[in-house]
């Protein structure tokens, strides 16, 4: 026993792959038509949200911190980027301005955490969540109600092929050579040495005020990324978009083993995670679990994936 | 001069000073604002404020990052809880109680051992556990809500009782004093301070700080449950996300009354002053007419002028 | 290979220090360091606890800035104002604890913050592991299984790990070397090879400060010695040209004649408080003691040779992995520190911030939780607690404005007093003092010597670590010598002077 614990540390994703194989088999079996192009396409386009989310909470975990103000920043991209199109009147010049700027103000809310965090000291997680009542004042300053629909260009970009590959494919192989990619930096072994002890990153002489910061910006980014999405799928701006994704990311997180306290996990196990709670909900949809109950089997499924996750990853 | 200074910056003070200056804001906007009855009727809101933040009080001076999000749901809960048992009738009033907070109080507990034994950070695992009662009121109440308030339950919270003053507000004045007793005369409340101090020194001393931990998540899903009972007093009746508005102003009105959410200092009198400058700060928002958006913004903007007044972290020292 | 080292230092040494002051506060660390090193030189640096040498080598290093005095690298005057600056000369420090990240592996480790790169600025994984490997390979005698580029440094033992530290130093490259305690959790065949590796690097030039707690060790690498006693350089030899006694009396200087009040011995034959027998675990090896009622027994030796680990694990806060403790002749569980408390222990550490001060409460408060425990009080009526607090606290002299005040608002005497008397509330029978006089002023210490003689007078036993020689001396009737957390000594009588204790904290038994 203490020796299969030993061979999976380090390796807790390979638990999590086996738990999103089963899933998808229980899956295959309540919903045959599963493996048709079209089921899974539309699955990977609700899933893909959550996935993005959850790889930019991995970094700001992996060092040492947390961010919960993820959900709205995907509510304030989101209006932004559909109130930026619609001013510049809907042509592509217009929808590319506005994806910027979605951009653009998902980098600017990571980078107001991580300032006040790193830099002032503040506590992570009060901060982020007062951050979080922020950004979601704004969003709703800019978009007081849910509307304001994107021209077609955009979501039936997103609904389609590129290249007769559907985008949603495009976005998803997008999102894992981001994660190879930030995997090879230096600065992913310095953000894993930060959280794991910090005294001994800033005794080796490491910049440990940037490179949390920079966590928290890679945050911002990919919330603004899941932002996009979810504009692509609901091709309107709704300023309470993506209310429960601070702790559905955070629950992927823990289910891919990342370890809460910091510098252990990985990304790719988060993007793992992340499907397996997409999973989990689609079996829940399947298993014809009356209405009533999905909301409450979901919470206790998500509390307890929580503390396994958290039993798993530790030392 | 030096001593002026201290005093403005004590938070009892600031608080106290920050409800004049609103009632007068709000008297000026809107003349008849701080009349007796207005002023009572804020009391009344500040009150069931004041009893889930009872609960967040005990866990955020207990320490190590404490903090109970799942005080929402709970109000929810106690409040469905309460209806169904009383049906309307008035001999079902303590049972009502008992099962509220009684049942909220297990749910806290449960939290609590997530915090200890599992050591899941305390926000992620009250969320988590939000989440589930959530559920629970959706299983429990099938989408339409049910139950309501005994009369002499709504006639308590609502009309005047003695000097003019609802039965709730003795309540909470009560309540007060017990969270005075509490934290000042029990060897639980020596402990809860010792422990949100410096949790090593606090066990250097012999305190099973886990157990004392896992009570105060336990105290904190109870106050809900009994705020849950209020609230359906207050309104007759209750829906499912009844209690979620109360979640944040908690957080609010406990770093207001001075409670460092490092943990380890402040009292409950501070919350109480927090409580009814928050609730007037609310009712001063909606009477100027500021729109939904504002008020998170302001709300958010003074939770972080507080973090920036008590809520550092200590510097790395190396 | 060999060097002949000159008697009198030149401008192209390695480096030179001369005249450095340094003084914390009140508190003067460094008077005048002297030390003056070769390149390919391998110089032993000596002296007692608190002789400043630890502040010398980190005023090179760069980590501490100085006060006075002259400092050159290479022949250049320096002046280090970070770590940062003194790594750009060419400076390395080996710390003993702290520089590791126990999550990443130990190529990860040893290339933090200088990872091998490639053109396009991702890390070069493959140059990272085989660069690992070659320095591995330096140790790979007796590195053991498991112990590769890619193993985690939190799977490793103690020895491994100070390995990677080492491993960690090389990687960078320096041409001057200070190896702070390098050797404390190293095995003799790994010390072997960790002198080899310095012969090696002596022979490219580099100049190496070596600091050791065991005299064989720096009587076999060393070329020369420098010896510190009180924040001064006292004697620079050649290693060949000395001998032990000599290095020893250097470090003690004039025996100081410590008068100490005879106090009646013991009666024979009487049950002892306090019986530890063999207990290991962290860094202790195989300790075993007793102590009698009011018997005050020292703990002595250099800094960081099991003395605190000792206490903690009798406190129940690092509680020992193995072996035997009893109390009374009864044998106690020491799980956690209730369950010490219980057993009629009462630990006060030196650590007073981390490990006994309850931040921004009232000092009535710092004392009472201790009593509240012991006592299994379920409520506080202050009224009836303060005289005895009150009571307490005088009793040790303690100057504060009111039991209502803030802990912080005493100075560190005071505030140690305060939780000294926290534990006197509670009538304990065995005292665990654990450095206690760590940086209080010296009126303060008077004060706590007279209530360490008095309870011990009234027969609670006393176990007694102090960083400084000069109060295990003073204080204790027996002093027990620590080296690598292991007993080395056993001090009473006439063996119970500083020469004694000096020669066996350096690892010389009797």
């Amino acid at each position: 026993m203490s020796a299969l614990r030993d061979s999976l540390r380090g390796r807790v994703w390979l638990v999590t792959l086996a738990a999103l194989v089963t899933l998808f088999l229980v899956n295959l079996a309540l919903q045959p038509n599963l493996l048709t192009p079209n089921v899974l396409k539309s699955n990977l386009t609700v899933f893909l949200p959550l996935v993005l989310v959850a790889i930019g909470q991995t970094y700001v975990i992996l060092g040492g911190d947390i961010d919960l103000s993820v959900g709205s920043i995907v509510a304030l991209v989101n209006v932004v980027t559909v109130s930026v199109i619609a001013m510049t009147g809907g042509e592509t010049g217009g929808i590319l301005l506005g994806i910027a700027a979605g951009i653009l103000t998902g980098l600017a809310c990571g980078l107001f955490n991580g300032v006040l965090i790193a830099i002032l000291r503040f506590q992570p997680i009060v901060t982020t969540f007062a951050t979080g009542i922020i950004f979601g004042g704004l969003a709703l300053r800019v978009l007081p109600t849910a509307g304001l629909p994107v021209p077609a260009g955009y979501w039936r970009t997103y609904a389609g092929n590129v290249l007769g590959i559907p985008t949603v494919l495009w976005i998803f192989v997008f999102a894992l050579l981001a994660i190879a990619f930030i995997a090879r930096r230096p600065f992913l072994t310095h953000l894993m040495a930060t959280g794991g002890l910090r005294t001994a990153a800033f005794q080796t002489g490491l910049r440990v005020g940037p490179i949390r910061i920079g966590a928290y910006m890679l945050s911002g980014l990919f919330s603004a990324f899941a932002a996009l999405c979810l504009t692509g799928e609901t091709a309107s701006g709704d300023p309470l978009m993506g209310r429960l994704l601070a702790l559905s990311s955070i629950s992927a997180v823990v289910l891919g083993g990342t370890a809460l306290a910091g510098g252990r996990g990985s990304a790719f196990g988060s993007l793992l995670g992340a499907l397996v709670i997409g999973m989990i909900s689609n079996v829940i949809f399947f298993a014809a679990i009356p209405f009533e109950y999905q909301t409450l089997t979901t919470g206790l499924i998500t509390l307890l994936a929580l503390a396994g996750g958290v039993l798993v990853s530790r030392r | 001069m030096h001593r002026a200074r201290t005093i403005l910056t004590d938070p009892l003070v600031l608080a106290a000073l920050s409800i004049l200056v609103l009632l007068g804001l709000g008297e000026a906007v809107s003349p008849g604002f701080a009349r007796g009855d207005q002023i009572v009727r804020l009391l009344t809101v500040s009150a069931i404020l004041g009893i889930v933040a009872a609960g967040q009080s005990l866990v955020v001076i207990g320490g190590r990052e404490g903090i109970d999000l799942s005080v929402g749901a709970l109000i929810s809960l106690g409040a469905l809880l309460a209806g169904n048992v009383m049906s309307g009738q008035d001999g079902n009033i303590l049972p009502a109680i008992l099962v509220a907070g009684g049942v909220t109080f297990a749910i806290g507990i449960v939290s609590g051992l997530g915090v200890t034994v599992l050591r899941i950070p305390p926000l992620v695992m009250t969320l988590g556990m939000a989440g589930v009662v959530q559920g629970a009121l959706i299983a429990m109440s099938r989408g339409t809500p049910s139950g309501n308030a005994a009369p002499t339950l709504m006639a308590f919270v609502n009309r005047p009782l003695v000097f003019g003053l609802p039965g709730i507000l003795f309540v909470w004045a009560l309540i007060a004093l017990a969270m005075w007793f509490l934290l000042r005369r029990t060897t639980l409340g020596y402990a809860i301070y010792a422990m949100g101090s410096n949790e090593r020194a606090a066990e250097f001393t012999g305190l099973p700080t886990r157990r004392l931990r896992t009570l105060l998540y336990g105290l904190s899903g109870m106050f809900a449950g009994i705020a849950g009972v209020c609230v359906i007093g207050y309104t007759g009746n209750s829906f499912i996300s009844v209690g979620d508005q109360y979640v944040l102003p908690s957080i609010i009105a406990v770093v207001i009354g001075g409670i460092s959410l490092a943990g380890g200092t402040g009292n409950y009198f501070g919350v109480v002053l927090g409580a009814i400058a928050l609730t007037i700060l609310q009712s001063v928002l909606t009477t100027l007419q500021l729109e939904f958006w504002g008020r998170q913004l302001i709300f958010g903007a003074v939770l972080l002028a507080l973090m920036l007044l008590y809520g550092r972290t200590r510097q790395l020292r190396v | 290979m060999t060097q002949t080292p000159s008697a009198e230092p030149s401008p192209a040494r390695a480096l030179h220090a001369q005249g450095v002051t340094k003084r914390f506060g009140a508190i003067t660390a460094l008077s005048s360091g002297r030390i003056s090193v070769g390149k390919g030189e391998i110089h032993a640096l000596l002296g007692a606890n608190g002789c400043g040498k630890s502040t010398l080598c980190k005023i090179i290093a760069g980590t501490v800035s100085r006060d006075g005095g002259t400092l050159e690298i290479d022949g250049r005057p320096a002046d280090l104002k970070s770590p940062r600056e003194a790594e750009a000369l060419g400076v390395a420090l080996f710390y003993q604890e702290l520089s590791l990240v126990p999550q990443l592996s130990v190529a990860d480790n040893i290339f933090l913050g200088h990872e091998p790169r490639n053109a396009a600025g991702f890390v070069d994984r493959r140059r990272l592991i085989a660069d690992t490997e070659v320095l591995i390979a330096r140790f790979s005698a007796v590195a053991g299984s498991g112990f590769a580029a890619g193993t985690n440094v939190s799977r490793l033992s103690p020895d491994q790990r100070q390995i990677v530290e080492i491993l960690k130093v090389l990687a960078r490259n320096p041409s001057i070397i200070i190896f702070d305690e390098a050797t404390a959790a190293l095995d003799k065949r790994q010390v072997d090879l960790f002198f080899s590796i310095l012969r090696t690097l002596k022979a490219e030039g580099v100049a190496i400060i070596f600091i050791s707690h065991r005299m064989d060790e720096v009587f076999e690498i060393a070329d020369r010695i420098t010896v510190m006693r009180n924040g001064e350089t006292v004697a620079e030899y050649g290693a060949g040209e000395v001998d032990r006694d000599t290095v020893v009396h250097d470090m003690v200087g004039k025996l100081a004649d410590h008068q100490r009040e005879a106090r009646p011995p013991r009666p024979a034959g009487e049950t002892p408080r306090l019986v530890v027998s063999s207990v290991s675990g962290g860094r202790l090896r195989d300790v075993s003691f007793s102590v009698a009622p009011g018997e005050i027994l020292g703990l002595g030796g250099l800094q960081g040779q099991g003395q605190s680990a000792i206490l903690q694990g009798l406190f129940g806060a690092e509680p020992f992995a193995r072996g035997e403790v009893s109390v009374d002749g009864r044998p106690v569980r020491l799980r956690r520190p209730a369950d010490a408390i219980r057993a009629g222990l009462a630990y006060v550490s030196g650590d007073r911030g981390r490990d006994a001060a309850l931040h921004g409460r009232s000092i009535f408060e710092n004392i009472a939780a201790a009593t509240l425990v012991s006592e299994r009080r379920r409520f506080v009526w202050p009224s009836a607690l303060k005289p005895r607090f009150e009571k307490a606290a005088a009793g040790l002299n303690t100057k504060y404005a009111g039991m209502e005040a803030p802990i912080g608002s005493l100075s560190g005497g005071n505030q140690q007093k305060i939780f000294i008397a926290r534990w006197l509330a509670t009538d304990a029978s065995i005292l665990l003092l654990d450095d206690p006089t760590k940086g209080i002023d010296l009126g303060a210490k008077g004060d706590f010597f007279e209530l360490a003689r008095d309870l011990a007078a009234k027969g609670t036993s006393i176990v007694f670590y102090a960083s400084e020689d000069a109060e295990l001396l003073g204080l204790c009737d027996r002093i027990l010598v620590f080296n690598s957390g292991a007993v080395t000594a056993e001090l009473s009588g006439d063996t119970r002077d500083a020469f004694h204790l000096t020669r066996a904290a350096y690892g010389e038994t009797a």
